[in-house]
């Protein structure tokens, strides 16, 4: 065994006989008049207000159903009004008529980037690719000094005792 | 209530490091138990139940915060990690600390201490020394490495003995 493990372990149990010697810490004496506070606030709370794991079986089991109904009223209502009283095969064209705009959109931003491509030299590619990459390591690096500086120094944050 | 008041408000202070914070979990910890009455009241466990249900809630209180800068805390490179580990403790482990006060004065210190730790670094510590979990036990809690957990309540006894015998030497000499 060597120096450092001896060390870090007696470190480890001087530390512990120290921390598991300690008393508790005193609670507040205004934790019991809090907590009764807020046990009356929410007892006067009629039962829509408290959470749902509290309402009636009955209560909860009638909100499941209603909700359930209205999803399914509203997807089959609103499909019904979209589609009309159109054959199957009107339905898919109607869909599908929604679609193209879709899909040439995707193809002529495609056929922009392919164009660019071409135009652009390819050092000046490099070079926005390599400003990007610049810009993103400068923000990330900014953000973790931020972190190190503001968040991770031992502060004395902690309330006085 | 009474009976438990102290141990959870302890729990709940030193693992989050501040005793605001502390005062609200245990508020919400005995609402809970007041919702479980019935059957906590006959339960000899009801202690065991109150200190778990109070360390979980200071974890998700303490989450909120932490998940948005673990990808931070845990980018340290592993060339720094290596560095670290390699470094050994440059001085003496004395046999003992803060022997000569009373129970009163070290629990101050110590809370004090504890306070200017890290997260990172007091959560794991408080788990292990004062909950008595594993070093597995803290990393799945905490869902980070176990590797990770180690080096923390490593560095973190490395940070906190020098500050018990800073802030005891200082105590001695004022209260000398």
């Amino acid at each position: 065994m060597n120096k450092r493990t001896e060390a870090e372990q007696k470190l480890e149990q001087v530390l512990h006989r120290v921390l598991t010697g300690l008393p508790p810490r005193r609670a507040p004496g205004t934790l019991e008049s809090r907590v009764a506070g807020e046990l009356a606030r929410r007892a006067l709370l009629p039962w829509w207000q408290a959470s749902f794991a509290s309402w009636p079986i009955a209560a909860r089991v009638m909100f499941i159903l209603v909700c359930a109904v209205l999803g399914v009223v509203t997807i089959l209502g609103g499909v019904s009004a979209y589609l009309g009283d159109r054959s199957f095969e009107e339905a898919t064209a109607l869909v599908l008529s929604w679609a193209q705009p879709l899909l040439t959109v995707v193809s002529s931003a495609g056929g922009l980037l392919s164009l660019l491509l071409h135009v652009i030299p390819p050092l000046w590619l490099y070079g926005i690719l390599g400003v990007g990459a610049f810009l993103y390591v400068t923000l990330f690096g900014l953000g973790a000094a931020a972190y190190r500086t503001l968040y991770l120094a031992p502060s004395s944050a902690g309330d006085a005792s | 209530m009474r009976a438990y008041q102290d141990m959870v408000f302890s729990t709940a202070a030193r693992l989050s490091g501040s005793d605001t914070q502390a005062e609200d979990i245990a508020q919400e910890v005995f609402i809970r138990a007041y919702e479980h009455f019935s059957d906590l009241r006959s339960s000899v466990t009801a202690g065991g139940w109150l200190k778990t249900v109070t360390t979980n809630l200071t974890l998700n209180y303490l989450s909120r915060y932490r998940k948005r800068w673990r990808l931070f805390s845990e980018m340290r490179s592993s060339a720094q990690d290596s560095e670290d580990d390699g470094a050994e403790l440059d001085w003496e482990v004395p046999d003992t600390v803060l022997a000569d006060l009373s129970a009163e004065q070290r629990s101050a210190i110590v809370d004090g201490a504890l306070r200017q730790l890290p997260d990172h670094q007091r959560l794991p510590l408080v788990l292990y020394h004062f909950e008595e979990l594993s070093y597995q036990e803290i990393a799945d809690k905490l869902g980070v490495s176990l590797t990770k957990i180690k080096t923390d309540i490593r560095r973190a006894r490395a940070a906190l003995l020098p500050l018990l015998q800073t802030v005891g030497g200082a105590r001695d000499t004022l209260d000398g």
